[in-house]
């Protein structure tokens, strides 16, 4: 079971959280085109390496989390408030 | 005195404390400290099992979780428990443990007859292939005794009347095994001031050591144990888990132990869990588990009283049992001489050491002491098959009926590490120079 940093309680078990999905897909404008609206539906990346993802500490203090996770190694690399990160300008 | 093949003193067993239990309908006695199969073997009691295809005779083969023979069902009303292994299930008073897989009687099994056809039995038979007679009328008289051949033990039949509890620990350091090695390495890490969880499958920490007479820092290995696990039990952040498996671990850190609280006792307490899962997250874990021994292969290599060399030696020094009254040692490394010695020394006749490696390779300090002690070492050499007392064709079941009518067992035999054993004093006739390999496999 991962061991997963939340930056409000610190360490806990992976059981306390429920996976929010690609931290790295952002919303396309209302007036996008379809297509762009299907990646970002349907389309994910599957990396093998580093993976940004969304937690939420639903048996905790229920905040969000971004979530640095090896996808190989299951290592937690970084965690940090969902706004935090500094690939939140995508 | 009953246990015929209890050595008088010696052993890790409480002697004042003598239970009685009962194996196929005979009473025996043990002791506190036993397991099934020590104390069965302590009255001289080696057939214990019938093997599951051809069911051949099967005895006591090791000391400890990884015995493939001496399977048993352990009868306790709703608690049965089937295919429990001898050499783990811990005496208790009033145990009443039954032979399986074998009908009438484990000494008249008529699915021995299998083996007579097994020429028509290739392995990975399934009983559906059977298309003949091909009427659904005759499938169904034939179904039932066919059916009857499959599976081992009995299930039991009432509802599970036990309780059983998880548990979440955290801990910096879980140390898995209580070996010398588990427990050198606990009591560094508590000294060092830290939560400490030491777990072990056993019902007595020590592991190998038990029994043994090395000795560690200058103290002997009992008293080293005896030592070494007070000082852990009277440190507050030291948490000792006997009777306790690690049987899984995960991303982080995170150990999966099952605890059997109750199934040593002969009637569990109220209120009190069976068994117990541990989930813990530890800051570290030292897995100090130890090694098993692994068999050579050589025919009839399955005869009761073939035993793994390790597991001779744990019979003789923890449980003060003679596994025999003769025996021959194969091995292919110095380790198995240790147990040479120690059967010697119970006053078992050794007919020799059979050894694989050249002569020039027994040079370690174990064989010079073996030659010292006037020990026969046949260097060079390689059990090809062990045959039964009677001289009867390889295969047969002579061994066990030759060794109840006397009463004792002819002979015992012990293996090494990857080494073979035999299993007769006549085996030793059957000893090649130089070694040949012959591929023999024990029978499923």
């Amino acid at each position: 079971m991962l061991l997963i940093s939340c930056p409000w309680c610190g360490p806990r078990a992976q059981s306390e959280f429920t996976y929010g999905g690609d931290a790295t897909v952002k919303r396309p404008p209302l007036d996008a085109d379809e297509a762009v609206w299907a990646e970002f539906v349907y389309l994910r990346d599957n990396p093998a390496g580093p993976h940004e993802e969304l937690w939420q500490h639903s048996a905790g203090c229920r905040q969000w989390l971004r979530v640095r996770r090896d996808t190989r190694t299951h290592e937690i690399v970084d965690s940090a408030p969902p706004r935090a990160s500094p690939r939140d300008d995508r | 005195m009953t246990q015929r093949f209890r050595l008088p003193q010696g052993g890790v067993i409480e002697r004042s404390q003598a239970l009685t239990f009962e194996f196929d309908g005979a009473h025996y006695e043990g002791y506190r400290g036993d397991t099934l199969a020590s104390a069965l073997l302590a009255n001289g009691v080696h057939l214990v099992a019938r093997s599951f295809k051809y069911h051949r005779p099967r005895g006591i083969f090791s000391a400890g979780v990884e015995e493939p023979n001496a399977l048993v069902q352990l009868a306790r009303g709703a608690r049965t428990e089937p295919n429990v292994r001898a050499t783990t299930a811990e005496l208790c008073e009033g145990l009443i443990a039954t032979s399986q897989n074998c009908w009438p009687s484990l000494e008249l099994d008529f699915g021995a007859l299998a083996g007579t056809l097994s020429p028509l039995l290739p392995a990975g038979f399934y009983y559906k292939t059977f298309l003949w007679p091909p009427t659904p009328r005759a499938w169904l008289r034939y179904e039932r005794f066919i059916r009857a051949a499959a599976g081992m033990g009995r299930a039991a039949t009432e509802p599970d009347p036990d309780r059983y509890e998880h548990e979440y620990a955290h801990c910096d350091v879980l140390v898995v095994g209580g070996g010398a090695a588990g427990l050198a390495a606990a009591r560094a890490a508590a000294s060092t001031g830290v939560r400490v969880i030491v777990c072990d499958e056993g019902a007595r920490f020590g592991g190998g050591l038990i029994g043994e007479s090395e000795t560690i820092d200058g103290t002997g290995a009992t008293a080293w144990i005896d030592a070494t696990v007070r000082d852990l039990a009277a440190n507050p952040d030291v948490t000792l888990l006997p009777r306790t498996t690690a049987f899984g671990s995960y991303d982080g850190n995170m150990l999966a132990l099952v605890e059997r609280v109750t199934d040593h006792l002969a009637s569990p307490p109220a209120h009190t869990p069976r068994q117990r899962l541990w989930k813990v997250r530890a800051g570290a874990a030292v897995l100090a588990t130890g090694a098993h021994e692994r068999a050579i292969a050589y025919a009839n290599n399955d005869l009761p009283g073939t035993m793994l060399a390790h597991a001779a030696r744990v019979y003789v020094r923890r449980y003060a049992v003679r596994p025999g009254t003769r025996a021959i040692v194969f091995t292919n490394n110095d380790s198995a001489y240790a147990t040479a010695l120690a059967l010697q020394e119970a006053g078992i006749a050794v007919g020799g050491v059979v050894d694989a490696r050249a002569e020039a390779e027994l040079a370690g300090s174990l064989p010079r002491r073996a030659r010292a002690a006037g020990l026969t070492i046949l260097p060079n050499s390689v059990i090809v098959t062990a045959l039964s007392p009677e001289d009867a064709p390889a295969g047969s079941n002579a061994t066990w009926s030759a060794s109840r009518e006397a009463g004792i067992p002819r002979c015992t035999c012990a293996h090494s590490p990857a080494g073979v054993c035999g299993t007769t004093m006549r085996s030793r006739r059957s000893c090649r120079s130089p070694p040949r390999r012959r591929s023999s496999a024990p029978a499923p």
